[in-house]
């Protein structure tokens, strides 16, 4: 080959590498500031029937998820109520809580807590797509040009009587 | 080699210096009080860096259903139009010469045609789309390159490297070139563009376009006008005989093209009128007294209604009608001592129905029909057509089908076209595909089918063992892997077996032009890429290779003791194209493009064999320098294509007794783009 094309390469090869070296944050994974926004606006736009004590957020299993959201709680509240953040690891650990966030990798979870908080006022939440139609009250929607949106299963929300606000009903996608 | 150094040092320093001083600052406002409607513009993945807003953008020419370039199902080239107008590009070859694989080389009559994966696709296998219309002429299904689109109206340019006939039909047997004009609602007002190039001895070039859009709520109206006449080179030109004759005024590539689009709701209409002449006095195998115009007249008409249909909204049903009216290759009457009269008009009619149906998100089909009939009539009083009449008409049917699945494992898309035409039969060609992403990581599987419809021409010329479609058969494999923010890697593989490819030759006992399916062709190599783009600017290395060995099967293509490459087009292949921001009103943007060694016939030995001669390697080197809004709405670039005087040449890709064709000398450019109501336009992306 020609020692020219192999200067071009060699010095492409080059950029990749320095280039590397210089990169700290990826925008690849997921932006948990979006989906703990997300949560944020659920809490404020939904009703749950009881306002008694702190607003319990439990997030299954370990996920980055649980930083945002802990930020959110030392800064702001759930309608006065104080928000707190804590790792559940059963279903059991679902019930002390107003809201169930899952994460993608333990989406495998929703049945077993679906079970147990389907006729009580639980919100929750999957990150992953699809799982409004499984259970969930809401579920993640990543679109092709990477929106972020969200389906929400009415009929679940109203068995387990959180009432909805209309303004959030109509940025909603509608599923079950 | 020493001079790209400064160049390569000069990237560097920039980017050492002010790469890093891009902050991630959406924490600087209360963010919790966003509002709800501000929330629906969240992005999963946070905000884009500049590079991934280009690889996240959504590609449409590979699957009819818009999917981000990194899981389209086709090896995908995206151009903006932010980097043709830094670059400086004088015209599509300046453009599509940056791609991995594509070169160009000279057919008859001085015509250029392109070429990729180092197959000749001048004829039929290259569709070139602008706005959906069809380019490529129907006599012999090309499309010329010279000066002739109108670059300054063109919003982006989707270049799909492999084949598209699942979707696209006969003319997309080895690749898509989609061009996409601006409309209304990317710019409102009047831009108005001049370019004049001076080559070493002779004028360039000398381009006008005037560009107008128009938007009121659902209306939008947009009008481009391009007026373009140009030298293809001021370089001597010397024919098998080593007859000379300097090209300045001879070889004068003068183009006319109207764009007149506008949509109402659903309803769109287009209308395209694009007169091309070019001005030869090379011919087919030597070199005539007094050059003589060629003409390519061309119209084209579309009308075009999307309905949104179910209670979900679910389905959109596309019925188009469009009609296509050209006279290619004319040669006119003033000139028949030279050359022999050629004049035949023709038009395609065809109607086309697509349905797209979302059964869920995830799944969507998409399924078609089109019709259309061929109409040719010979204008020149003593020809007539093989079938001894001076009109000829074929008819075709299609029907087309495509299911896209995304899962959360893999995209998985099937898809197959199936048409029958009146005189050359059927053609049937699926494709399979599997693509996915993986947070940096993506792949791409793809296995297609894809035929070359014969043209009027080709049926008109057929001998008598009949003109049937060629198939060929392409494996694609391309890998991924986004390095940071603001790099992105990509390497493909493709393997290409073309069977019964159409092959002119010239019967010298009868003395008749023929066209027949003989012989195999094909092509395996790799094609890698390498982009980085971030608030400086960009940067964009790519190589491409190519081998037939083992594959091509036609004497004419091939080098005599070479088994592995084909005449006109390098097996070795990079470009470089990178632009630097200078401030705020300054970019500087290099681009060049080593062209390996390539093999071309320059004359005939003493028995009146072809010669074939090889043509070192050669560097292109161009530099453009560009100043935008420093007077409100004015942009001036200036620059340099050619700064080595390289001087490329067209090489015929087969042995045609055509004479390698010379390209521009070192030209300098001026571009004046002046938009009248600059406040009104878009970022450009």
């Amino acid at each position: 080959m020609n020692i020219l094309v192999k200067y071009i390469l060699a010095s492409g090869l080059f950029l990749m590498i320095f280039m590397g070296k210089t990169e700290r944050v990826f925008s690849q994974d997921a932006d948990y500031k979006a989906y703990t926004l997300f949560l944020y606006n659920f809490m404020k736009y939904i009703e749950w029937p009881n306002t008694e004590g702190d607003f319990v957020i439990g997030v299954v299993g370990d996920s980055p998820i649980k930083q945002e959201l802990t930020t959110l709680s030392e800064n702001k509240k759930a309608k006065g109520r104080k928000i707190v953040v804590k790792i559940i690891l059963t279903s059991e650990d679902a019930l002390s809580c107003n809201m169930v966030y899952i994460p993608s990798s333990k989406s495998s979870m929703l049945k077993s807590i679906f079970e147990k908080t389907k006729t009580k006022p639980i919100l929750i939440v999957g990150e992953r797509e699809g799982l409004a139609k499984k259970g969930a009250a809401i579920s993640f929607v990543v679109d092709d040009d990477d929106a972020l949106k969200f389906d929400l299963n009415k009929s679940v929300m109203e068995s387990q009587s959180l009432k909805v606000a209309n303004l959030l009903l109509q940025l909603a996608i509608l599923v079950g | 080699m020493k001079r790209l150094l400064p160049i390569l040092f000069l990237f560097l320093f920039f980017e050492k210096n002010f790469s890093q001083n891009i902050i991630f600052s959406k924490d600087t406002f209360d963010y919790f009080e966003m509002s709800l409607e501000q929330l629906m513009s969240m992005k999963a993945h946070g905000v884009p860096s500049e590079l991934e807003e280009l690889i996240n953008s959504l590609i449409l020419a590979a699957s009819k259903r818009p999917l981000t370039a990194r899981e389209s199902p086709g090896i995908v080239t995206l151009i903006t139009q932010e980097e043709i107008r830094n670059s400086g590009a004088r015209d599509l070859i300046d453009i599509l010469r940056l791609v991995p694989g594509i070169d160009f080389g000279v057919d008859v009559e001085g015509v250029v045609g392109i070429g990729t994966r180092g197959l000749w696709a001048h004829e039929g296998k290259m569709l070139v789309l602008v706005d959906g219309q069809e380019m490529n002429e129907l006599l012999f299904a090309t499309n010329q390159f010279g000066n002739h689109f109108a670059i300054e109206q063109i919003k982006k340019i989707e270049v799909i490297r492999g084949p598209g006939s699942a979707i696209y039909g006969g003319f997309a047997e080895y690749g898509v070139i989609n061009i996409i004009t601006k409309t209304a609602s990317d710019f409102s007002g009047v831009v108005l563009a001049g370019t004049y190039g001076q080559m070493e001895s002779a004028m360039g070039r000398r381009n006008f376009n005037l560009s107008a859009g128009k938007q009121k709520k659902d209306f939008q109206f947009s009008l481009g006008a391009f007026f373009g006449n140009a030298n293809r080179s001021d370089q001597n030109f010397s024919d098998f005989d080593s007859s000379s004759y300097n090209m300045a005024g001879n070889s004068n590539l003068n183009s006319t093209n109207i764009n007149v689009g506008m949509s109402f709701k659903g309803f769109s209409a287009r209308w395209i009128m694009d007169l091309y002449q070019t001005t030869t006095r090379d011919s087919y195998d030597k070199n005539e007294p007094v050059a003589y115009p060629l003409n390519f007249k061309s119209h084209f008409t579309e009308i075009k209604y999307a309905a949104i249909l179910g209670k979900k909204k679910n389905l959109t049903l596309t019925p188009k009608i469009n009609i296509k009216s050209q006279t290619p290759w004319q040669t006119l009457s003033d000139f028949d001592t030279i050359i022999q009269d050629y004049s035949k008009a023709t038009q395609r009619y065809s109607g086309n129905i697509t349905a797209s149906y979302n059964l869920t998100r995830k799944i969507n089909f998409v399924a078609g029909a089109e019709v259309y009939k061929d109409r040719a009539v010979d204008q020149v009083d003593s020809s007539f057509f093989s079938n001894g009449k001076k009109e000829v008409s074929y008819f075709n049917q299609a029907c087309f089908l495509q299911a896209l699945a995304k899962t959360r494992f893999v995209n998985f898309i099937l898809g197959a076209r199936y048409d029958i035409h009146s005189e050359y039969g059927s053609a049937f060609v699926p494709r399979v595909g599997f693509t996915k992403k993986f947070k940096k990581f993506h792949f791409k599987a793809l296995y297609s089918n894809a035929f070359r419809a014969p043209s009027i021409e080709n049926i008109n010329l057929k001998d008598s063992t009949g003109m049937k479609p060629e198939l060929t058969q392409v494996m694609e494999l391309e890998a991924g892997y986004q390095i940071t923010r603001k790099s992105l890697l990509t390497a493909n593989f493709f393997d290409i077996i073309t069977k019964d490819p159409i092959v002119y030759y010239y019967d010298d006992s009868l003395k008749t032009d023929n066209y027949r399916n003989f012989g195999g062709a094909g092509s395996r190599g790799v094609e890698v890429e390498y982009r980085m783009r971030d608030k400086w600017g960009y940067f964009i290395f790519n190589y491409s290779n190519y081998t037939v060995a083992g594959k091509e099967k036609i004497a004419d293509y091939k080098i005599p003791g070479n088994e592995s490459m084909l005449l006109a087009f390098p097996t070795h292949k990079a470009n470089l194209n990178a632009s630097i921001k200078a401030g705020k009103y300054f970019s500087i943007s290099p681009t060049l493009s080593y062209i390996g060694e390539r093999y071309g016939y320059t004359g005939v030995d003493t028995a009146g064999y072809s010669v074939a001669e090889k043509f070192p390697s050669l560097l292109l080197a161009n530099l453009f320098v560009n100043t935008a809004n420093y007077v409100k709405g004015l942009t001036i670039g200036i620059g340099c294509y050619d700064i080595l005087d390289s001087k490329y040449t067209f090489i015929q890709p087969y042995n045609g007794y055509h004479a390698p064709l010379p390209g521009p000398s070192r030209e300098i450019i001026v571009k004046i783009i002046y938009e009248v109501k600059a406040k009104k336009m878009k970022k450009e992306k």
